[in-house]
């Protein structure tokens, strides 16, 4: 059973805490996440048909991101920890980041990086699933329980609104 | 063409503009497309922005998480008690101003004269209470995940309760009610 959790663990953690720091804008909580959805893995590996371990993975990553935005929306109304996060809001994609990514980090991309971050749902995930991850619609379509004829409609609407969000600031 | 069809034009290019970026437009359509930003600065414009933010988003980085993450897994899986996520940054420095504030409160007999001197103003007082109460949510909120109810068992007992006491004597006033702590389902 270690074997089988190690092996899936390794091959699916980055897509599994990638898609959390983004969705998120926080490293902490993408671990918290991470930590969740790779123990429920080990829990209920064996009832996962291996075909579709990987959009369940992200519909359980994904899941867990909510919850725990509503759980940062309720405490921040209740004046807990309104800014706990404020910190890393521009900070994403950016933990480790290697001398390139430094000087590739533009004032565009971060107001893009802004811009995804303010995204509303569903299209912030088909976005960051599909051109930041890279996955095809299909899998994409299968992890967040829509067709793929939806995942392109929700694609196309959320770069809309990237792009409208861009258009003033961007030196094309 | 004229003017109103060169501007349905840009309507339907707009429309078709995101399907043509990722090459899922019919061959058809995309001649026409391309005629028409031959002639419409704006929508090629809009073209080389759309094009701008997917270029942007795929050239992102994938950040992997750490290690330390996978062992706790493990750790977990196999049944052992894995101490909350580590706080490096954010929560880790406020935990810290708090737990500091909270040694500062309980120190006592030591720092009794610093506390009585320092904690007579009343603003300071509430802005303690303040920070401990936030400190306590934040317990709280780590703990609830963890499952080990650390701010009830632990805190309440021999911080919470001992630091509003000596605080409450060195004041010569009455301890505060105990309030529920914010942000508990």
């Amino acid at each position: 059973m270690l074997t089988a959790f190690e092996d899936t663990a390794q091959r699916y953690r980055r897509r599994v805490y990638s898609f959390a720091r983004y969705l998120l804008s926080n490293r902490e909580e993408a671990e918290d996440v991470t930590q969740e959805v790779l123990l429920r893995l080990w829990r209920h590996q064996e009832g996962v048909d291996e075909e579709r371990l990987g959009s369940w993975l992200l519909r359980v990553t994904r899941n867990a991101c909510y919850d725990l935005l509503r759980r940062r929306r309720s405490e921040a109304a209740a004046g807990i920890s309104a800014s706990l996060d404020e910190e890393d809001a521009h900070e994403v994609a950016s933990s480790e980041p290697s001398p390139e990514v430094r000087a590739r980090d533009t004032d565009f991309r971060r107001r893009l990086l802004e811009a995804l971050g303010e995204l509303g749902e569903p299209y912030k995930s088909v976005v960051i699933l599909r051109e930041v991850q890279g996955l095809p619609h299909r899998e994409i379509g299968e992890a967040l329980g829509i067709p793929e004829a939806t995942v392109r409609v929700h694609l196309h609407r959320g770069r809309r609104k990237l792009r409208e969000r861009l258009r003033e600031v961007s030196p094309v | 063409m004229n003017r109103h069809e060169d501007r349905m034009l840009c309507e339907e290019s707009l429309d078709v503009l995101e399907a043509y970026v990722d090459g899922d437009l019919p061959a058809e359509e995309s001649l026409r497309f391309q005629e028409h930003l031959a002639g419409c600065p704006a929508c090629a414009a809009e073209l080389a922005l759309a094009e701008k933010i997917q270029r942007e988003l795929r050239t992102l980085p994938l950040p992997d998480c750490p290690p330390g993450v996978l062992e706790k897994v493990r750790r977990a899986g196999k049944g052992e008690v894995v101490a909350f996520p580590r706080r490096e940054r954010t929560l880790g420095r406020r935990i810290a101003a708090v737990a500091a504030a909270l040694v500062l409160s309980v120190g006592g007999g030591a720092l009794f004269l610093h506390v009585q001197q320092v904690q007579r103003e009343r603003e300071q007082i509430a802005q303690a209470e303040l920070e401990v109460r936030y400190a306590l949510a934040m317990i709280g909120k780590v703990s609830r995940r963890t499952g080990l109810d650390l701010r009830d068992q632990i805190l309440q007992k021999h911080v919470v309760s001992p630091t509003a006491r000596g605080l409450a004597r060195s004041l010569g006033v009455s301890p505060a009610p105990e309030e529920p702590a914010p942000g508990r389902r």
